[in-house]
Formats: structure tokens, sequence, C-alpha cells
């Protein structure tokens, strides 16, 4: 009776925290992005202005024309310089699309204009994300053991305890994975986009490894790119290996949480396998859990954290 | 011996040979201790590969589909804005292409920062308003991302990397645990559901209709309802509001359609906070499915896996019980042919013995009855040294001998 009213208390904090935690975001975000957004309203208007003091043009057309042209661009088709030579859905770009539903990144240029391709969206995502994110898992742990359990197994032999050779070994995992994914990418993609900046590689990449996906940058939407298929190519792999080391990074920092008993103190789902497999690190308090649920069920929220909808430790 | 895994061809082979004496007791069944090493011995590398190659299958299946969907429209609309184009510029022919260019360029920027130039700008609603970054910061943090607003300063988008840092984990907890209610509500409920069913229906068929009417219940209020509702408020089609529904709740995000954005319309204040909600609930929703659904996965082949164990068990136990017999026959038969060796053996030291010297020069002289008579005049007492000249000293030839016989007899010895 005790851990269930602890367990509702605990899930109560944690909304309230939440709440707060938007709140918080709201308030800076708004601060910061406001005084930007009214000054390009500001030269907007200016803009119209001037264009209709020097023209024929009536206020009433221009508005016409101007929403046409954002409604084509909104799905990506562009008006400027008759750029007809590259589709949005040759077979490269359709690919790169399908691996942005399937891993639920979503960046939402293009997207699908027909009604068919709209449901055809839907079957294709229902399907496709919970078994991308049964491959993840399944690569994942077979990473587990070259990539984490066999490096801490030997910190523990060059003499380090159990609780310190995690952590270490997850700082070193974490270190490696900022270099490999975020800023060496960062800078191919400031060499290769001819408008990102170095901030806006790391921007990109961490939206992207996130699968938040917000869109505003998306990689060979560029119209002179070269070898624009190979690149995309090579987006997705990166995508996709990115979002393994997530989820691996993810485990481990599940993994030490558990050694150091975290778990269990907020009583969160636990790691199944630290159970019975872990024998490399003696579980430090073996404390009653209120439900093992299964991690590895998949879970399209956030492939870089745990592929179970219910336990979803971090995003 | 515990029940050899499935996937495993290696094991198979390994294990099913009965290295049982029939005197100890026959093979254990999966002991829990199996179920980790069967989950993380399951994903062999074999098997990773498999999945992996399937699902670029999958990728490229979905590539050419949405080709040959969507190109066609695609080209439509760009034949669509040129014309437009050009029909504005021979309208108005003091704009130049140009100029054009130019302030469509500068429009395009404007709406991707999320101003819309079209209509009065003055009395718009701002896009960074709190109810709207509130629902912004929710986006980011679910991973949904719809991109409709996203930040454009660098200080913004710094932020905004390091809020989902910590808002994403911090989201993940909350979903765990909503999920976890959820799942115990509706655990609750079955057992509440089968202890009160008074006939006679498997544990397993109340198991899967109480799942099926929970998936059925969930997705009418979470699915079927929001799509009705958007509808009617945002006035999308249906097609477009269930498209909307399943994008969002599977954090996928595109963003074309955004309940709550549409600059047109008057919503209530009480709108956007509801919808912000129902993401929540409906994602907590997916999430105990899916793990139900893998819980009943992972039963099923842990079930299965016994019902296989236990019989590979039984068989394995069948054959050991079989070749145990076997052997024991075997020996008995070895026993009983030296016995007779010796009986015959014996008889014939008695007969050689009386026929005496006589007997050995009339006969002939084949090597077995050589060998006899040496060893006879020799040593009579070691008898029947079981070696490999042993068969020869009660003359039997070594072509009667059968040869699996002399190798029990060997092995007996």
């Amino acid at each position: 009776m005790h851990s269930v009213g602890r367990s509702w208390l605990l899930l109560t904090g944690f909304i309230l925290f939440y709440i707060i935690y938007l709140l918080f975001g709201a308030l800076v975000f708004s601060s910061i992005e406001r005084p930007m957004e009214d000054k390009l309203r500001h030269d907007m208007e200016r803009l119209k202005e001037e264009f209709l003091n020097q023209s024929c043009v009536s206020a009433a057309s221009l508005e016409l024309f101007l929403n046409k042209v954002l409604t084509a661009n909104k799905y990506g088709v562009s008006v400027l310089h008759n750029s007809s030579a590259r589709s949005n859905w040759d077979l490269a770009s359709s690919m790169f699309f399908a691996n942005t539903l399937v891993t639920t990144v979503g960046y939402g240029h293009p997207t699908p204009l027909s009604d068919a391709g709209k449901a055809f969206s839907i079957v294709y995502a229902l399907i496709g994300v919970p078994f991308t994110m049964l491959v993840l898992t399944a690569c994942v742990q077979r990473c587990m053991q070259p990539l984490v359990l066999a490096p801490v197994n030997l910190l523990q032999r060059s003499g380090l305890k159990p609780r310190p050779a995690t952590v270490l070994h997850f700082i070193l995992l974490l270190i490696v994975v900022v270099l490999c994914f975020f800023l060496a990418p960062a800078a191919v993609f400031n060499v290769v986009e001819a408008s990102w900046s170095f901030l806006d590689g790391v921007y990109f990449c961490f939206i992207s490894l996130c699968t938040i996906g917000l869109g505003d940058f998306v990689p060979a939407a560029q119209p002179g790119q070269q070898y624009r298929a190979l690149y995309q190519l090579a987006v997705m792999v990166y995508l996709f290996v990115g979002l393994m080391m997530m989820y691996l990074l993810l485990r481990t920092f599940h993994k030490m949480a558990d050694v150091h008993g975290l778990t269990t103190l907020l009583q969160l789902p636990r790691c199944e396998e630290s159970v019975l497999e872990e024998d490399t690190e003696p579980i430090v308090n073996n404390g009653p859990s209120p439900r093992l649920k299964d991690k590895p069920a998949s879970k399209p929220l956030d492939p870089g954290s745990q592929p179970s909808y219910n336990s979803i430790n971090k995003g | 011996v515990a029940a050899p895994d499935l996937l495993d061809p290696k094991a198979a082979v390994h294990n099913s040979k009965p290295r049982l004496s029939f005197s100890t007791k026959p093979v254990v069944l999966n002991t829990p201790d199996d179920d980790c090493d069967t989950r993380t011995t399951v994903m062999r590398w074999k098997t990773v590969t498999a999945i992996f190659f399937l699902v670029v299958l999958y990728l490229i299946i979905g590539a050419t589909v949405f080709r040959a969907l969507e190109q066609p429209h695609e080209s439509s609309q760009k034949l669509n804005i040129l014309a437009k184009k050009l029909e504005f510029l021979v309208e108005h022919s003091c704009v130049n292409s140009t100029e054009l260019e130019d302030l469509v360029k500068q429009v395009v920027s404007a709406v991707r920062a999320g101003v819309n130039p079209s209509g009065n700008l003055s009395n718009q609603t701002s896009l960074w308003d709190l109810s709207s970054s509130f629902f912004f910061a929710g986006t980011v943090i679910t991973t949904i991302g719809f991109g409709n607003i996203s930040p454009h300063t660098e200080g913004g988008r710094i932020f905004c990397i390091l809020y989902a840092l910590l808002g994403i984990p911090l989201f993940g907890f909350l979903l765990a645990g909503v999920g976890d209610q959820l799942g115990t509500i509706f655990g609750k409920g079955i057992a509440k559901v089968e202890k009160m069913i008074k006939w006679k229906v498997s544990q397993t068929k109340i198991r899967v209709i109480s799942t099926l009417l929970f998936i059925l219940f969930g997705c009418l209020i979470f699915v079927a309802l929001p799509a009705v509702i958007f509808k009617h408020i945002e006035g999308w089609s249906t097609l477009e509001s269930i498209y909307f529904v399943v994008i969002t709740l599977t954090t996928i995000g595109f963003g074309d359609f955004v309940a709550g954005e549409k600059g047109s319309l008057e919503y209530l204040d009480y709108y956007k906070p509801v919808v912000w909600f129902w993401i929540l609930v409906g994602l907590a929703y997916f999430a105990a499915v899916l793990s139900m659904i893998g819980d009943w996965f992972r039963v099923i082949s842990k079930k299965t896996k016994e019902e296989v164990g236990e019989f590979r068990a039984h068989a394995a136990e069948w054959t050991a019980n079989v070749s145990a017999e076997f052997k024991e026959t075997r020996r008995r038969l070895s026993v009983d042919i030296y016995d007779r060796f010796q009986r015959a053996a014996s008889i014939k030291r008695k007969l050689s013995s009386e026929l005496g010297v006589n007997a050995s020069m009339n006969q002939e002289m084949t090597p077995g009855k050589r060998t006899l008579s040496a060893n006879l005049c020799e040593d009579r007492e070691t008898y029947p040294s079981l070696k490999n000249g042993s068969l020869y000293l009660n003359g039997l030839s070594p072509e009667c001998a059968d040869r699996q016989e002399i190798a029990i007899i060997e092995n007996f010895k």
C-alpha cells in the first residue's frame, strides 16, 4: 500500500515538475525569439510597401500571388529561377523521406501532397516505426558487449570499484559520441552546405538525432547541390548509426543509474537485463521494483531512448 | 542440461546427444536464469543482419511507392505556380522578373521564420506569445517537433539544444509513469473481469479478448474522437485529420498540419492546452499498448520455448533411456557370449586332453589349432586371456566370430 501511494506521489511530482519546466521553457523562448520576430515583421511590411509603391501591382493581386507562392513553397515547390531541374520525389529523396518517416524524425520538408500519399504514409509509419525500433534494439543489444560490458570489465580489473568504473566509462563514451556524431558531422555540413554555420550544423545534428526533426534545416535542399543522391544516402546512414549510438548511450546511462541505485529510488522501470546478466558489476541495491516492464518492446517515441514506450528513461 | 536455444543451430547440435547415463536424472527445463540469456542470445548477428536488410528493403519499397504517388502531383504544382508567375508578370508589366524573385525570396524566408506577410501584419498574433511558446516547448520535449515554429536566433537555438537535453529524459520519466499507471489500471481491470467470469474460459483467451478491447477502446478515445474534433474545428478533411493524429502520436510530427496554428481561426482559450494534454495521454496510451504487445510476445515466446524445451527434454530422456537399454543389452550379450566361449573352451580342453597328441597329428593344422595345441602344451592354466588371439583357443576360426562380439568382448575387458 505504501509503495502504491508512493508511486502515485512520484507521478504527480513528475507531472508538476514537467509543467513547470514547460512554462520555464516557454518564457525563455518567448523572450529570446519575440524581438527578432517583431523586427522581421517590420521588415516585411516595409518591403511590401516599397514594392507596391514603385510598381503597378495592386495590394490584392500581390496578396493573391504571395499566397499561392507560399502554399507551393510549403510543399517544397520553389518558384525561383525556373528550378525545375531537381525533384523532391526522385528515388533518393523519396528514400530519405521514408527514412525520416520510419525513424520518427519527420522533418516536414517535403510532405506528401496527394491524398493517396497521406494514406500510404499512415500505414507505412504504423508498420515501419515499431519495426525500425526493433532493429535498433537488436543492433544495440549486440553492441553492448564490446562497447560497454567489456570496457567496464577492463576498468574493473585494473583496480577500479564498480561504481566509479561505470561513471568513468559513461563519461568516456559520452565524449566519444559527441565528438564523432555531433562535432565532426557539423564540420562536414558546414563545408558542404553553403548557408549553414558550424552552430547550425551542431543544431541540426542534435535536432535530428533526438528525432525532434523541426525541419528548419534539411540537408540536400539547396538547389545547386552536387551528388545529391549520394549525399542523401550518406545522411541516412549517419542518422541510423547516430540513433543507435544515442540509444546505446541511454542504455549505458540506465545501467549506471541502476548500479547507483537511482532507478530503485525513483521507482522507475528497471533495465531488466541488469538483474540477470550483470555478473561484471554487482548490483548495489537489489530492492524491489514495482514491475519489470519490457524495454525492448518497440517505442516510436524517440529512438534515442529505450525502444519501449512504457519505459522511457531519457528522450 | 537446459533446453537448447531455438535459434542457435550450434547449440541444438551440441545438445542433441544424450550425454546422460541412465542412472542420472534427465533434463532440467527452462530455468528462470535463462530468461535474459534467451533474450540476449536470441538476436544473433545473422538474425540482426537479416532484419536490417529487411528494413532497407522496406525503405526502398516505401521510396518507390512515394515517388510514384507524389511526383506527378509535384510536377503539376510546379507547372501551376510557374504559370501563375508568368501571368503575374504579364499582367503587371512594371514589375520585372528580378524584383519579383527578390520579393519572393524574402517572403519565403520570412514565412520560415514564422511571419506571415499576407494580410494586415499588425494585428496578427505573435508566434512566440506565451501559449505558443508553451506549445513549442512541448513539441520539443516530446520529440514530435512540428517545425512550423522554430528558433531563429543563435541564442534560441543553443537554448533549444540544452532545453531538449534535459527535457526529453524528463518527459521520458513522465511517460513511463503514466504508461505504468495505465497498465496497472488495465491489469487490475482484467483481474476483476477474470474473477467475475463464472464459466470456464482459458486465461489466454480472456487476456487476448481484453487486450483487443483495450486497443479498440483506446483507438476510439485517442484516435477517432480527436480526429472528428479536429475535422470540425480546423476544417480539415477526414483523411487529413487521421493523418495528423497518427503523425503526431507516433512523434513523427511533420508540421504540415498543426492543430491550433491556423491564423484565420478564432480558438477558444483552452483549446491548445487540451490538445497538448491529449498528446500526452495519447502517447502514453501508445506506449502502454506497445509494451503490452511486447510483453505478450515475450510470454508467448517463453511459453513456446518452454513447450519446445519440454518436448526436447522428453525426447532426450527417451533417447537416453533407449540407448541405456541398448547398452545394457549389449553388455548382457557380451557377457553371455563370453560365458559360452568359456564353456566351449573348457569342453575343448577336456576333449583335447583326452585325445592327446594323436588328435593333433591327424588333423589339419589350421592356425587356430596350432595355436591351441601350442598353448595347451605350454600352459594350461592361463586360460582365456581374452586378447586378440584368444578366440583361436577354442578352435573357432576367425570367420565365424562376429566382429561385433569380438569388439564387445574386447571392450568389456
